[in-house]
C-alpha cells in the first residue's frame, strides 16, 4: 500500500477543523478563569505568577502529552505516575553513584521508555486491554519502587542539574522552554505526520485502520513507548525541581495527568483530541489550584472545586461536540 | 500449616534447649505498620526488630502494599490469625475502621499491643504512642519563639480530614493564637506531598510579600517549601514534622529550623518490649504517651545516627518516658 492511497483515505487533519472549535472553547474557559482570578486577586496577573503557573503546568503537561497519544488510540496508561516515581528514583541513584547528570538523565528516559514498551507489548502482543495492562504495571512499578527505596528518600543533586527544573534563561523558567518545545513537537507529530494521522485513524476505527494497511501493532507500541519516555522526562524535571526523589510521588501525578487530557478535550473513546488541548487542560487545572491558593480558599473546598471543574469540562465537551456533529 | 507448626514448636524447642530460668524465648512478634512510604514507619519497624533481637525474639512485618489500605490490613489480620504469632504489635491504618480487625485478633486470643495511632476499640495489653496535637503545638511554639513571638505565618496542611493532620494543624493554630504579634496569612493543603507543598508555597509567595515562618505538617512538605523559597531567593523559618533523615540533614545545613519527632524508633522498641514482657509474665506498662521532641540544631545528635545503630530505651527508661 502506498502513501498516496493513505493520503486519499485520510485527508490531513486541518487545524481549522472541529478540533479547532473545541480548542477555542477551552481557551475561552481558561481565559474566563484568568479574568475571574484577576478581578479577585491583585497578585494573579503579575509576571511572576504567570511564569509560576506555566512552570507548574509544565510537569503535568509532560506526563499528559504522551498520555494524549495513548488516549487518541482509545487506550489509557494508568502507570504514568508510578513510572515517574520509579524513573526518578533510579535516575537519582545513578546521579548519586556516578556524579554524572547526563548519565542520570539518559537512565531516567530509558527507564521510562522501557516501561512504556512493556505496556505496549502487553497491549499488542498479549492483547490485554490497556486499562488492565497498565493498571497491573502500576502495581508492579509501585512494588519495585517501594522495595528499592525501603522508606528512604534521595536528596541533594548537583547545582547544574538543578537548573533544568529550577533555572531561568532570559527571564523564563527552563521548564517553560521545554514545555513549548514538546508542545510544538507533539502538535506537529499528531497533526502533520503520517504516523500521527495513523494514530487518529486507529483510535477512530481500529478495524478500518488495519484494513487500510496501517501497522496497528507497531503504532500502538510507539504510542506507549512515547508515553513512557515522557514520564521519564517528567521524572528528570521532578528530580531537578524538587532536589529529591521518594517512592510515593506516583499517585499524586497520575490523576491530574489524566484529568488534563480529558479537560483538554481528548475523548476516552479515541480518535478525537489534540496535544494543544491537553496543554490547555493542564493550564486550567493549575490555574484553579493557583487561584485557590492566592484567594486562601479553605483546604476543605479545594478537592471539591477541582472535581467539579473536571466534570464540567467533560460534560461541556460532550455537549458542544454533539451540537457540532 | 507446616510453617504454623514451626512457629508453635520453636519456643518449645528453645525452652527445652536452654533449661535456664528464662521462661521462654524465640517468640515471633507480628508487627503491623501503615505503609512502606512514610519513613516514620521504617523507624518503627527497625525499633521493633532491634528490641526483638535483643530479647531473643523475632519479628514478622505486615505492611499493606497500597499505603494505608483498610481492606489490605484486614486481610493481613486474617492471615495472621491463621499463622498465630506469639503476639502482635499493631498500628491501625485507620483508627476506627480497623476495630473489627482488632476484635478478630482478640477472638483468636493473640496478645496485642497498640502503637502510634490509638485504636477506637478492641482489647490491648498496652498502648505506646504520642499525640499529634502536642507535636504541632510544640514545634509551632519553637518557631514562634525563634521569631520573637511575631511575624507572618503560613501553614501547609497534610491530607485534609486525616487524624494526624487535624491534630497537628490544631496544635499549630493554638500556638499562633498564643502570640498576639503573629499573623496567620494562609492555611493551604499540600497533602503531605513535596511537589504540592512546593507549588503551594510558590503561589503563596505571589500574594504575600512577607512570609516569616512556615509550619508544614510533615518534613517532605517542609523541604518542598524550602525549595520554593530558595528558588525565589526568599528567606523564612520553616519547621516540619517526623524527624526524617532528610530533615536532620536540612537542620544541620541550617535550611530547616526544626522538625517535631514522636520517636517512631522508641515506639517500635517499647511496643515490642511490652508484647514480649507480657508473654514472659513480666509486668508491663499499660500506657506510654511519649513527649514530642523538637529536633533543632542544638540537639540533633542522637537522631543523626543510622537507625540500625540506635539503642532502644530500657524498661526503666520507659517508665520515665511518659507513662501514665
Amino acid at each position: 500500500m502506498t502513501d498516496i492511497t493513505k493520503e486519499t483515505m485520510m485527508p490531513p487533519r486541518s487545524f481549522l477543523s472541529q478540533d479547532a472549535i473545541q480548542l477555542f472553547y477551552r481557551l475561552l474557559a481558561a481565559l474566563l478563569i484568568c479574568a475571574v482570578l484577576a478581578v479577585f486577586s491583585d497578585s494573579f496577573l503579575s509576571l511572576g505568577n504567570i511564569l509560576n503557573v506555566l512552570r507548574q503546568a509544565s510537569l503535568t503537561f509532560f506526563i499528559a502529552s504522551g498520555l494524549t497519544l495513548v488516549v487518541l488510540t482509545a487506550g489509557l496508561d494508568l502507570s504514568v505516575g508510578a513510572n515517574v516515581a520509579l524513573s526518578a528514583c533510579i535516575a537519582g541513584t545513578v546521579i548519586h553513584k556516578t556524579g554524572s547528570p547526563a548519565l542520570g538523565i539518559l537512565t531516567g528516559l530509558a527507564c521510562g521508555g522501557i516501561v512504556g514498551l512493556l505496556n505496549g507489548i502487553m497491549v499488542t502482543a498479549l492483547r490485554i486491554p490497556s486499562f488492565i495492562a497498565t493498571y497491573g504495571m502500576l502495581w508492579v512499578l509501585n512494588g519495585l519502587t517501594y522495595w528499592y527505596m525501603a522508606g528512604e528518600t534521595l536528596h541533594g543533586f548537583p547545582a547544574g542539574f538543578r537548573q533544568i527544573g529550577s533555572g531561568y534563561l532570559f527571564g523564563l523558567p527552563i521548564p517553560v522552554y521545554l514545555l513549548l518545545v514538546f508542545l510544538g513537537i507533539g502538535t506537529l507529530f499528531a497533526q502533520r505526520t503520517i504516523w500521527g494521522q495513523e494514530i487518529y485513524a486507529i483510535g477512530a476505527n481500529p478495524v478500518a485502520a488495519r484494513l487500510s494497511g496501517i501497522p496497528v501493532a507497531r503504532r500502538l507500541l510507539l504510542v506507549y513507548a512515547v508515553s513512557g519516555i515522557m514520564a521519564g522526562l517528567a521524572s528528570i524535571i521532578f528530580l531537578s525541581r524538587l532536589n529529591s526523589a521518594e517512592a510515593d510521588i506516583g499517585e499524586s501525578l497520575t490523576l491530574p495527568a489524566i484529568a488534563a487530557v480529558l479537560i483538554g478535550g481528548t475523548s476516552l473513546f479515541g480518535g478525537v483530541g489534540t496535544v494543544f488541548g491537553t496543554f490547555i487542560g493542564a493550564l486550567i487545572l493549575t490555574l484553579v489550584l493557583n487561584g485557590m491558593n492566592l484567594l486562601s480558599v479553605s483546604a476543605n473546598w479545594q478537592p471539591l472545586v477541582t472535581g467539579i471543574i473536571v466534570i464540567l469540562a467533560v460534560w461541556l465537551d460532550m455537549k458542544t461536540r454533539r451540537r457540532a456533529q | 500449616m507446616k510453617q504454623t507448626l514451626g512457629y508453635l514448636a520453636l519456643p518449645l524447642l528453645m525452652a527445652a534447649a536452654f533449661t535456664t530460668e528464662v521462661r521462654a524465648d524465640g517468640e515471633t512478634i507480628a508487627v503491623f505498620t501503615k505503609n512502606q512510604t512514610n519513613p516514620f514507619f521504617q523507624t518503627v519497624r527497625v525499633g521493633a526488630d532491634n528490641m526483638a533481637k535483643s530479647l531473643n525474639g523475632k519479628t514478622l512485618q505486615y505492611i499493606p502494599t497500597k499505603p494505608d489500605s483498610i481492606p489490605e490490613q484486614l486481610s493481613q489480620i486474617e492471615d495472621v490469625v491463621v499463622k498465630k504469632p506469639s503476639a502482635i504489635v499493631f498500628t491501625p491504618v485507620d483508627y476506627k475502621a480497623m476495630v473489627p480487625g482488632v476484635e478478630k485478633i482478640n477472638e483468636a486470643k493473640i496478645p496485642v499491643v497498640n502503637i502510634t495511632d490509638r485504636s477506637a476499640g478492641g482489647k490491648f495489653l498496652s498502648f505506646v504512642g504520642a499525640d499529634d496535637y502536642s507535636l504541632g503545638l510544640e514545634t509551632a511554639r519553637f518557631l514562634l519563639k525563634t521569631l520573637g513571638g511575631k511575624g507572618n505565618i503560613v501553614i501547609i496542611e497534610g491530607v485534609k480530614g486525616s487524624l494526624t493532620n487535624v491534630d497537628r494543624v490544631r496544635g499549630f493554630n493554638d500556638a499562633i493564637k498564643e502570640n498576639p504579634g503573629a499573623k496567620l496569612l494562609a492555611s493551604q493543603p499540600g497533602n503531605y506531598q513535596r511537589l504540592q507543598a512546593l507549588q503551594v508555597m510558590e503561589n503563596l509567595m505571589q500574594s504575600n510579600a512577607q512570609i516569616d515562618g512556615v509550619l508544614a505538617a510533615n518534613d517532605a512538605m517542609a523541604v518542598g517549601a524550602i525549595e520554593a523559597l530558595d528558588g525565589a531567593n526568599r528567606k523564612a523559618q520553616v519547621i516540619g514534622i517526623n524527624g526524617t533523615k532528610e530533615a536532620i540533614d536540612a537542620i544541620k545545613s541550617g535550611k530547616l529550623l526544626a522538625s517535631g519527632d514522636y520517636n517512631g524508633f522508641a515506639q517500635g522498641c517499647l511496643g515490642t518490649m511490652m508484647a514480649i514482657r507480657a508473654l514472659r509474665n513480666q509486668p508491663v506498662i499499660s500506657e506510654i504517651v511519649l513527649k514530642p521532641t523538637v529536633i533543632t540544631k542544638d540537639n540533633f545528635g542522637p537522631f543523626d545516627v543510622p537507625l540500625e545503630q540506635r539503642t532502644c530505651p530500657t524498661f526503666e527508661d520507659a517508665g520515665k518516658l511518659g507513662a501514665k
